[in-house]
């Protein structure tokens, strides 16, 4: 984890604590100092910092003694040990401690010039007492820096967590879910790759930084543990740690989910077994889930299709019609800005839309030439028997909307209900638009197919009257992208249209 | 160097984000409340104001309120708040360039914030409007 803190800035905690073992009582000349790598800000004795370093600590390596730069640095001259003096004359005695995992040197100085070369026997007590105190203290300050390094990665994990939980909700793909988790975990435990080992032996990578390139074969093992035992396992891969856990399948089976960290970096822990566990767990379930949400919709789909099979199958002469509905609606619905969810729902909607048509009798739906009124009454009825079909069937509102009010017009003028405006559901206004675009383009017992522009024009002629404006400039939009990004697709479709592959017939 | 000012009532959670932050490089003045925060920043401009929604005698918000359109805070501030009450505020709080995190905080996004704030546009000194960079 990034988030790790060492003891720091302990410089004035030790400053505080000589000063204070200093005290006003002894010396006024004599000081307690702590200097050395690991030192931050370095406290050399008060006398040295008043007498020669001109009040600045940062003045340590230009005009400090050798004894003071060497202490620095965590060198201690073997004499110093005991007692002798220091370049300026000043008697010094001097203890190795250790700060900050780094070697440091405690030194006490006796100024009183020209005073005993030995530093008396209680000043040597008192650095030994401050020896003492000075290692105490750092135990406990690398003792808080470890206790705060633990909050902080737990912190960091529970953000980690939180994220994740959130962005996988927004996921409907199996496949994303899988490596949007495997991706999380390797943040979360610090690897540098990640993947699943599937039930079936493919290796499908999620992260893979070179420094863990790691050959599928070489977790061989700690998978077959994982699948033997169903539960996490630690080991080694090559010379990488590995971490593997089981993703339960729906079908029983397990994958088996892998993060590895570098070369040399340290062994997963614990702590991170757990993580992994109750991450995959909780993976796991909303894989799963699905998983079945996705057979669910594919169900769904299939009766959608035996469907519209029943409705061409009824009104052979406008075959492929409601497939091209249910295409048309989609890229109109996307082009609105609609959700995937929204836009699988409108698609149905449009391959639907004219299943009504199968309560219809075959004699009047194929009727070639013009239908009498009481023949044209009984096609209007189809919206409401369409309904009346996917009522019991039909889980979403989406769906009936657009069966039902299909042929509803702006005016008011529409059937069944006659609704006007934005009373009709926006899924209806554009299977509207939809339905008569391919109807115009469509050569009828009565009339050649239009080309796609003029069709186009009758469409925008028609705005505001019999066709909703806003669901036909979506239409349009959608319809010219299309063209325009994929022209291939857009040929196969509707090349055999007159208009198809030219730009602007007039 | 940078000098943050960190403002929290809770002494535990000061600590850390104080021995956070120093790890990182940066200069932190610890306060444990607002008025306390109002004080020391009025005393010695900082860079980067942290701060606590509720604390006692002066919250997040009137502190930022007291500090705003003064040179005390020169680069931004961070606000720290709870998870539930983090989309409105973090809306609220956006909406004046004021940076949101929720609690407990992840220690990566706070010292890229806060590192972000120090990096992005500079203040010049006597508080004057951040150039257009
Ligand atoms: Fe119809």
């Amino acid at each position: 984890m990034s988030s790790s803190i060492a003891p720091t800035n302990g410089g004035r905690l030790f400053g505080d604590l000589l000063r204070g073992l200093s005290g006003p009582s002894g010396p006024e000349s004599r000081s307690l100092g702590l200097v050395g790598p690991g030192v931050h800000p370095p406290q050399p004795p008060e006398h040295c910092l008043r007498l020669c370093l001109g009040g600045s600590v940062d003045a340590i390596p230009r005009r400090g003694c050798a004894l003071l730069a060497g202490a620095a640095r965590g060198e201690i001259p073997a004499d110093a040990l005991r007692n002798g003096r220091c370049p300026a004359g000043c008697a010094v005695a001097a203890r190795s401690v250790r700060v900050n995992g780094e070697p440091a040197v405690l030194l006490t100085v006796n100024g009183e010039l020209p005073g005993p070369a030995v530093a008396g026997a209680d000043l040597l007590g008192q650095l030994d007492r401050a020896q003492e105190l000075v290692q105490r203290v750092d135990e406990l300050l690398a003792e808080n820096a470890g206790f705060a390094n633990e909050v902080l990665q737990n912190y960091e994990q529970l953000n980690l967590i939180f994220d994740l939980t959130r962005e996988i909700a927004q996921i409907t793909e199996s496949r994303a879910i899988e490596r949007l988790l495997m991706q999380r975990l390797a943040r979360l435990l610090v690897g540098h790759g990640a993947g699943v080992c599937s039930a079936e032996g493919e290796w499908r990578a999620a992260v893979a930084d070179e420094s863990a390139a790691v050959a599928p074969a070489a977790l061989e093992a700690i998978v077959a543990q994982v699948k033997a035992q169903r539960q996490v396992q630690v080991g080694t891969a090559g010379n990488a740690a590995v971490i593997a856990g089981p993703l339960a399948r729906l079908d029983g089976r397990v994958d088996v989910a892998c993060v590895l960290r570098a070369p040399g970096a340290a062994p997963f822990g614990a702590g991170d077994m757990l993580l992994l566990e109750s991450l995959l767990t909780f993976g796991g379930q909303i894989l799963s889930n699905n998983t079945l949400h996705e057979r669910l919709r594919q169900m769904s789909l299939e009766v959608v299709r035996a469907l519209v099979a029943a409705i061409d199958k009824k009104d052979h002469y406008t075959s492929g019609h409601s497939e091209r509905g249910g295409f048309l609606t989609r890229l109109t619905a996307q082009e609105l800005g609609c959700s995937p969810a929204e836009q699988q729902t409108m698609e149905w909607a449009g391959l639907l839309h004219d299943v009504g048509k199968i309560g219809v009798p075959e004699e009047i739906l194929c009727k070639p030439g013009k239908l009498t009124p009481e023949e044209f009454e009984v096609i209007k009825q189809h919206p409401r028997m369409g309904y009346e079909i996917l009522r019991p069937i039909a889980s979403f509102e989406l769906v009936l909307d657009g069966v039902l009010y299909h042929h509803e017009y702006p005016d008011g003028t529409g059937y069944p209900a006659g609704l006007r405006g934005d009373a009709i559901p926006l899924v209806a206004r554009i299977i509207h638009v939809v339905d008569t675009f391919d109807a115009l383009t469509s050569t009828r017992s009565y009339r050649q197919a239009y080309p796609i522009e003029r069709a186009l024009e009758v469409i925008r002629a028609e705005m505001g009257t019999r066709i909703d404006p806003e669901a036909a400039e979506a239409f349009f939009r959608a319809f010219e992208r299309y063209r325009r990004e994929q022209p291939e697709d857009f040929h196969v479709r509707f090349g055999a249209l007159r208009g198809g592959t030219v730009e602007a017939s007039p | 160097m940078s000098r943050i000012l960190v403002a929290e009532d809770d002494p535990h959670i000061l600590r850390l984000i104080s021995l956070w932050l120093t790890r990182q490089g940066h200069t932190v003045v610890e306060a444990r409340n607002g008025i306390a925060a109002r004080e020391l920043a009025q005393a010695e401009p900082v860079d980067v104001l942290v701060c606590d929604v509720n604390m006692p005698g002066l919250d997040g918000l009137s502190l930022i309120e007291a500090l705003r359109s003064t040179a005390h805070v020169r680069r931004g501030v961070v606000v720290l708040t709870n998870r539930w009450d983090h989309g409105d505020l973090r809306d609220r709080l956006a909406a004046e360039g004021i940076q949101v995190l929720p609690k407990p905080f992840s220690p990566t996004r706070l010292s890229e914030v806060v590192a972000a704030l120090l990096a992005a546009v500079s203040v010049e000194p006597g508080g004057r409007e951040p150039g257009a960079t």
